[in-house]
């Protein structure tokens, strides 16, 4: 067996806990370019959920993120067809300004489908700071929405300084640190500290043995939320890692779902408690 | 199940790691909490320092620990660092070593016939495996001209990477039958799946890479894959022995 806990065990036996569901607060959907995925569409990863013991996946569709064409009407789709299952986070890309309008009247006419944005400025090659983005952040700031970056330990688009900028400017934004300023781990621990509305996302560090314990130590488990990429990650994958890292149930309790209930329940009329 | 983990190491990399794994008691003690019954393990030192001394310490530390079993690194024979490959074959089996590793652009060497001609002829004779990390040490490139010059050769291919590796990796194990891929790094959500209704359960090979990833990440995606239990236990162990058990070492 993986570890040496009670969920664990449940966990091993039956790939998923009657205690503990998974929030999992980063997921994607649909097809991406440079990767093939076998679980891309909606059924398939609503079947991968059921399977993990995800209760809610929150995400951004990738033809959002990658299709100006399109823009969010797949995510709102998505969402209406699964609404016990799915939130989806309002991508927002830069290079169209003159959309950014539209997409926040989009917000405004779906609070079932959106609990907050996406901004992925490594890919979109603006950075977080830049004035395209204000309007969102504005909004966010006032409606004390979630905003989930993506962010990259050394990025000067969406790594710690400017995420520091953006913090003490926006206080009331939920900043969702997507991937936790992935491999500046001591920078991301410091920004934690400093600013109480910063989350320590997940996503891609399961697969790096010593940076939940890390996290877990110098931050808390409060303070850390669960994330796959899904259809990216298995989530049974991150599972396991969370499992065989040396922290208590508690923090995985914390982790898997008790931050996300918390962070989504203002956001969320009937969000059932775990 | 039963799991033979096919890719883990231990020892101080020269550069610290986040959670390092010093000594072969600290590496069992955490085979153990999380159920692993065999290893294929390597030491560190054989990339960062030193095929030889690395080697020396891998021989050492497994003696004792039968669960353990060896996977040294290999040098181009023109520089005469390492012994003859027959011989190397000969301390081999004295130390319960069964597989090699080769680095060629960490150690600054091609892996192709000019160069490790004489080596990797040997290997595919006596199917004695070897292990090559698209992490650490080669690319992508240099995999398909080496296994373009030695088709035959019982090659693992491990720690592919996380993003998404099929389109690269599928058609190797369509042109060359002793190809395999390992579970490290092969995050993608349903992809043990797919590989195996597209290839079978024998290509894929349960590799942890500890101890830069959790034991227990690969193990739960393995144990709750949506794939037959005789698949599971193929992958978990079963294909890396019946491997080891056509080498003629």
């Amino acid at each position: 067996m993986i570890g040496d806990s009670e969920l664990a065990r449940e966990f091993w036996e039956y790939g998923k806990s009657t205690t503990c569901p998974i929030y999992d607060m980063h997921g994607h959907m649909g097809d991406w370019p440079a990767i093939y995925f076998p679980r891309g569409d909606t059924a398939d990863m609503i079947r991968t959920m059921d399977e993990c013991g995800v209760r809610m996946l929150v995400f951004s569709h990738h033809l959002a993120l990658f299709a100006p064409t399109l823009g969010n009407g797949p995510a709102i789709e998505a969402v209406r067809r699964y609404p016990d299952r799915l939130r989806a986070y309002c991508a927002i890309n830069p290079n169209y300004p003159e959309r950014i309008e539209a997409d926040l009247a989009s917000f405004e006419a779906h609070t079932d489908v959106f609990v907050g944005f996406k901004f992925l400025a490594d890919y979109h090659r603006f950075s977080i700071a830049d004035a395209r983005y204000q309007p969102a952040w504005e909004y966010a700031n006032e409606r004390e929405l979630l905003l989930l970056s993506h962010t990259w330990g050394n990025s000067a688009l969406d790594g710690p300084a400017v995420l520091r900028q953006m913090a003490e400017r926006y206080p009331r934004v939920k900043l969702l640190l997507g991937h936790s300023c992935h491999g500046e781990w001591d920078q991301a621990v410091a920004l934690a500290h400093d600013f109480p509305n910063i989350y320590l996302e997940l996503t891609a560090l399961f697969d790096d043995r010593g940076i939940l314990e890390k996290f877990v130590d110098e931050v808390g488990s409060d303070r850390m939320l669960f994330g796959t990429d899904l259809p990216w990650f298995d989530p049974h994958q991150a599972v396991g890692a969370l499992l065989s890292a040396h922290i208590t149930d508690e923090d995985r309790h914390n982790i898997c779902h008790r931050n996300a209930e918390r962070l989504l329940a203002p956001l969320m009329v009937g969000l059932a408690g775990g | 199940m039963r799991f033979f983990d096919c890719n883990a190491f231990f020892g101080l990399p020269a550069v610290r790691p986040l959670a390092p794994v010093a000594t072969v008691e600290e590496f069992l003690a955490e085979m153990d909490r999380a159920g692993i019954e065999k290893a294929l393990v390597w030491h560190i030192a054989q990339h960062d320092a030193s095929a030889r001394v690395g080697n020396a310490l891998l021989a050492d530390a497994i003696q004792p620990h039968p669960r353990l079993i060896g996977c040294w690194s290999v040098l181009p024979s023109q520089t005469h660092e390492l012994p003859p490959i027959e011989d190397l074959f000969r301390q081999m089996q004295a130390a319960r070593v069964v597989a090699l590793r080769i680095f060629p652009s960490s150690h600054r060497f091609l892996a192709n016939a000019v160069v490790m001609g004489d080596i990797l002829d040997a290997m595919v004779v006596r199917r004695v495996p070897l292990l090559i990390s698209v992490r650490r040490g080669m690319d992508w490139t240099g995999i398909y001209a080496l296994l373009s010059d030695f088709p035959d050769l019982v090659c693992v291919i491990c720690d592919h990477g996380c993003w998404g590796m099929d389109r690269l990796f599928r058609p190797l194990l369509e042109r060359y039958p002793h190809v395999y891929v390992d579970t490290a790094q092969y995050l993608l959500d349903g992809g043990i799946e797919s590989l195996v209704a597209d290839y079978g359960a024998q290509r894929l090979l349960f590799g942890s890479g500890f101890p830069e990833s959790y034991f227990g990440g690969m193990m739960m995606a393995l144990r709750h894959a949506q794939i037959p239990e005789d698949a599971k236990a193929a992958i978990a162990s079963g294909n890396l022995e019946r491997i080891l058990q056509e080498e003629e070492l």
